[in-house]
């Protein structure tokens, strides 16, 4: 059945914009949501260089690095399944769809593994664990506490995003949505590349970049 | 109003967006520079990594944004919306680094009869 639009907008174009205009509210404050925690990497890590140097050398390059490519690949297969559906292509947007929300479950199990070599090596969060009593600095507490929450807390938006995505996916199979009104699934991609986005710059913050011991 | 009953609008949004080879060629690119940034981990660039490895981020991070999230076609009201958290953000960073790097007063010192404290 196809969307209808709501009696308090005039047309369908309207109450495009004000769905898009209150998504991008959103990822607005979610923007700000991860900020203090951006901020507070970055004022520890001026404090601490060291330390957040040992807590990069610890972390698996390779792990973080298949992660960005598996998200990067995610946020071209959910605009791929956009442009199809702006088409009237329903099958073949679905099918892209399904690629993205597997995407984000091989994400997650990467995540997951990395965890729990994490939990194997005594890495607890909040400085907790055996790891810590050889590598005693404040900073590398410091930043496997930031490590696991702000990791942590962008596996949360990963999986909800995949619950919107499945959601929609549903609405494109049973044609609710289709090339008469693709915003639904564009506003719900939107969401998606912000969460790519985040990895984006934890990345390098997590894996890439070397501290005062190394560099 | 059904919505399925509005050609013009069907025909306006199969016109929106970037086209598939724009999109291919965008991901081509964030994963060329994902590898610049995995190249730059070993490069000993010192105290350069960190704006380096931060640039690359900033710019794989507005293809997604320009090209993925097309926010560039978006009206000027949803524009400012994001514009104002990215701005709140960036003065929050700006802010805090300014004011660890330029703190001047030393740490108060040991109570005494208690350990040595960490100064960090």
């Amino acid at each position: 059945m196809p969307e209808q639009v709501a009696e308090q907008f005039e047309d369908l174009e309207k109450q495009a914009h004000a769905a898009r205009l209150g998504m991008w509210v959103f990822l607005g404050s979610e923007v700000l949501f991860f900020s203090g925690l951006f901020a507070l990497y970055t004022g520890y890590r001026t404090e601490h260089p060291y330390g957040f140097g040992v807590g990069v050398e610890h972390n698996t390059i390779a792990w973080g690095s298949v992660n960005t490519g598996v998200l990067l690949v995610s946020s071209y297969t959910v605009a791929m399944a956009v442009h199809m559906l702006r088409r009237g292509r329903n099958t073949a947007s679905a099918l892209l769809l399904g690629a993205t929300i597997f995407l984000g479950l091989v994400f997650l199990g990467i995540k997951t593994g990395e965890y729990l070599k994490h939990f194997s090596d005594g890495i607890y969060p909040g400085g907790w664990g055996h790891f810590f009593e050889e590598h005693g600095d404040p900073g590398t507490k410091m930043f496997f506490t930031l490590y696991y929450c702000m990791t942590g807390l962008h596996a949360i938006h990963v999986f909800a995003g995949m619950c919107v995505l499945s959601l929609l996916l549903w609405k494109v199979l049973r044609r609710d949505i289709g090339a008469w009104a693709p915003h639904p699934l564009a506003i719900g991609a939107v969401y998606w590349h912000l969460v790519d986005m985040i990895w984006i710059f934890l990345w390098p913050l997590f894996y890439l970049i070397p501290g005062a011991s190394q560099s | 109003m059904s919505a399925r009953a509005e050609p013009e609008a069907a025909a306006q949004h199969a016109e929106e967006g970037p086209s598939p080879r724009a999109l291919t060629y965008t991901l081509i690119a964030l994963l060329v520079l994902a590898g610049l940034s995995l190249a730059l981990r070993f490069a000993h660039l010192g105290g350069f990594s960190f704006l380096a490895a931060l640039l690359i981020a900033v710019i794989k991070a507005s293809l997604v944004a320009v090209v993925f999230m097309e926010f560039l076609h978006e009206k000027p009201t949803v524009r400012f919306a994001f514009a104002t958290g990215l701005s709140l953000f960036a003065l929050l960073v700006v802010l805090l680094v300014a004011d660890v790097l330029t703190r001047t007063i030393p740490p108060l010192s040991n109570p005494p009869g208690t350990a040595q404290r960490y100064h960090g």
